[in-house]
């Protein structure tokens, strides 16, 4: 209980912090319009089958924005060297690291609600019927946020100790990008063509195992990211 | 008599760089260290390493008796650090500050503990505005509150005067005064003679990573210390 309390604690004052600054949500949030205009404005919906290629952009969209946001994880922490009291503390490095994934999942997820719901009106997109599929395009979506801030919160904290910063993630984030966008975008179109379950679901089980296996790279490896 | 804060033959290094070189000492309960030493002498990273921040790459440090290495999370609940920088996140209050180092360190009656802290400090009527609207003065001792409010044996303090101005300075020197009772054990880096002289038992000049001086304050005056530190560095070749 007192380790849930902690990632709570520290989940806690990263979305409070963020709720009364609004500087990254608005950047990110600002940025998903923009992209959603973008879009509008350069596909010709007479052409080409808005449903087909919505999946790809959806994520498009939420990666870049992702990145915008999330490489500044450790910003409010390089703040009067916050990050220093943080180390000081007898808390357990990975209860930090699940503390900041689970901020910024949160953070994460209310961005992509804004981008499926740019993508609604700009481009008429219809959402897949049935509850199965809502579960299904909920399902892809939280795996995919969380697989992709498991392992950005893992990297942005390499760039808080490297003379690169922020400049390093991209470099080091795309890579391991690969797969996630291999069985989101998969799935994704999948749900939006209202294919069987059974299509899915393989998507699902792979998206469950990248997100576990991130989840436990970042929590064993962040000591040694985030230690001077 | 056991020591309350003991380092043996500490070293760490940067890049092929000696921040710390072999570094040892005895502290007992209730005495004061001052640490003077010139820029790049490694006084903060001797610090951090007694802070458990960062692990030493030779010696070991303990605190009764306690190892850093091997009682990690007893080790950081029994330490209090504060520096210039206030560790403090600005766009919370004062209180939302302590309550979330209070979760961090599993206090009991947080509420109470913060309200007693804050009263002793004098900040209390402070504690609901945010830290980036308070003072320097204020916010340097809403820092020296947050090392305090887990009631550590050992506090660290690294250039705690820094950006202060006359008065704010003198408040929070009265403070760490106060905080002599016999109990915990402090360590004060500073550049200052005359704030670490006030207030030190024991008193060592660091330089190049290593202690060049180490002694007992036997009411040091002013001028006759700044000559031994003159000589002292002239020595080490500075």
């Amino acid at each position: 209980m007192k380790y849930l309390s902690v990632v709570w604690a520290v989940a806690r004052k990263d979305l409070l912090v963020e709720m009364r600054t609004l500087e990254r949500l608005t950047a990110m949030g600002a940025f998903s319009v923009l992209i959603g205009v973008l879009f509008h404005f350069s596909i010709d919906t007479s052409l080409i089958r808005v449903q087909t290629i919505a999946p790809s952009l959806i994520w498009m969209a939420t990666i870049f924005v992702g990145m915008l946001g999330l490489g500044r994880i450790y910003t409010i922490e390089d703040e009067n060297r916050a990050l220093s009291g943080l180390l000081q503390s007898p808390i357990s490095l990975d209860a930090l690291y699940f503390g900041k994934v689970l901020s910024n999942s949160i953070l994460l997820l209310s961005i992509v609600v804004l981008i499926l719901v740019v993508f609604a009106v700009f481009f008429n997109l219809s959402f897949p019927g049935g509850w199965l599929g809502w579960i299904s395009l909920s399902g892809v979506i939280l795996l995919g946020v969380l697989s992709f801030v498991s392992i950005m919160t893992l990297l942005s904290a390499v760039a808080v100790n490297n003379t690169m910063g922020e400049s390093i993630i991209p470099v080091l984030v795309l890579p391991l990008l690969v797969p996630i966008v291999i069985h989101t975008v998969t799935a994704t179109n999948r749900i939006f063509a209202n294919r069987p379950f059974a299509e899915i679901e393989g998507n699902l089980r792979m998206l469950a195992a990248i997100v576990l296996i991130f989840l436990v790279a970042g929590a064993s490896l962040f000591r040694f990211a985030i230690e001077e | 008599m056991i020591p309350r804060l003991q380092a043996e033959d500490i070293s760490r290094s940067f890049a092929g760089t000696r921040a710390v070189d072999g570094i040892s000492f005895d502290l007992n309960s209730g005495e004061l260290l001052s640490i003077f030493g010139p820029n790049g002498a490694g006084k903060t990273t001797l610090l951090k390493i007694l802070a458990g921040v960062i692990r030493p790459d030779e010696g070991r440090v303990s605190v009764d008796q306690n190892v850093v290495e091997v009682s990690e999370r007893l080790w950081r609940s029994q330490i209090g650090i504060v520096t210039h920088q206030t560790m403090l996140y600005d766009q919370l209050s004062g209180r939302e500050n302590l309550l979330f180092y209070a979760k961090l360190f599993d206090l009991e009656d947080p509420e109470d503990r913060i309200r007693e802290t804050m009263k002793t400090l004098g900040i209390l009527e402070m504690a609901d505005r945010f830290v980036g609207s308070l003072s320097r003065g204020f916010q340097q001792r809403l820092t020296l509150a947050r090392a305090l409010l887990h009631d550590p044996k050992v506090l660290l303090l690294d250039e705690p005067y820094a950006g202060l101005d006359l008065y704010a300075s003198r408040l929070l020197r009265d403070r760490i005064n106060s905080l002599k009772d016999g109990n915990r054990t402090v360590v004060l880096v500073t550049h200052s003679f005359e704030q670490g002289l006030e207030l030190a038992d024991r008193v060592a000049i660091q330089a190049r990573g290593r202690f060049v001086f180490t002694g007992l304050n036997e009411g040091f005056r002013l001028t006759e210390f700044e000559h031994l530190y003159c000589n002292t560095l002239q020595e080490c070749g500075f």
